[in-house]
């Protein structure tokens, strides 16, 4: 599947402002609610991503055709790397020990900000390096 | 509802301008040419190559399968190993774990250039910079054969 790379870059933004809500406010709910935007799309594909869906509805109609398109894979498993850390925020910011929720969140706005900003896939690197560190223990 | 917290605002603009100063380094950095001195990396081998006569220069891509720009990098490098002298191979380092340990590769895709007798030549981090690349590797392409 391809993806209009816009799109990406609209849902990073979105998602930006949301974590930085969270960081704000503390909720634990809010972080929640952008743990499962992370997990429709890293369960169940690209096609789910709200923010995506948000995009092809909104604002796609009045950009036009994309130029160049992007492969969902990676995107894809950019979004499950966000769900692990919005989950533990979530788990952080509910339990009380808001130091991790904090942490949790503020790494996410980091790579969030990094794709909206720079487009540069944070969660997509990582993919390389969880790879390397496997081999180096089965080396 | 909650209330605004000054440790979360604070936290979000540190991360804001954390992140900004990374992204601005990275771009700066993406598919330019490092000149690079390390020995002893065995390029060819790593590679599973043998240099044939007309071989000056071995590109090799360390990629990930998850990776959009490797894909871009491949298209670009096979491209230039149509020019006699050049090499090009690209391994998967999910495949081949070892070879980013050897070479201490930390990001996809990583281009290590080799010169015939197995020096170093540079790096490339990110889709090179097909005219930067192609300078750099001037002399060691028209060097004697």
């Amino acid at each position: 599947m391809q993806l209009d790379p816009r799109g990406v870059r609209v849902a990073a933004t979105i998602t930006t402002v949301v974590l930085a809500l969270v960081l704000i406010t503390g909720s634990g709910w809010l972080a929640l609610a952008q743990a499962v935007v992370f997990a429709l799309p890293a369960l169940f594909g690209m096609r789910l991503s709200p923010y995506g869906a948000l995009f092809r509805v909104a604002v796609r109609p009045r950009l036009g055709p994309p130029s160049e398109t992007e492969d969902a894979a990676p995107v894809r498993f950019s979004q499950t790397v966000g769900l692990v850390f919005t989950v533990v925020a979530a788990a952080g910011y509910m339990t009380g020990v808001t130091a991790l929720g904090v942490v949790a969140t503020a790494f996410a706005l980091a790579a969030a900000f990094l794709n909206a900003a720079f487009g540069f896939c944070l969660g997509c690197e990582m993919y390389g390096l969880i790879a390397r560190a496997r081999g180096a223990r089965t080396a | 509802m909650h209330d605004v917290s000054v440790t979360g605002l604070i936290v979000v603009l540190g991360v804001l301008a954390l992140a900004s100063v990374v992204g601005l380094v990275l771009r700066f950095r993406a598919g330019r040419v490092r000149t690079t001195t390390r020995r002893g990396a065995p390029g060819w081998d790593l590679a599973g190559v043998t240099p044939e006569a007309v071989d000056r220069v071995l590109l090799l891509q360390l990629s990930s399968p998850i990776c959009t720009p490797c894909r871009q990098t491949a298209a670009q490098l096979t491209d230039l190993a149509a020019r006699p002298g050049i090499r090009h191979v690209e391994v998967d380092i999910a495949e081949r774990p070892e070879i980013a340990r050897t070479l201490d590769v930390m990001r996809t895709p990583t281009t290590v250039a080799f010169a015939r007798d197995g020096r170093e030549l540079l790096r490339v981090s990110g889709v090179p910079r097909r005219q930067e690349l192609l300078e750099a590797l001037d002399s060691e392409l028209t060097s004697a054969r």
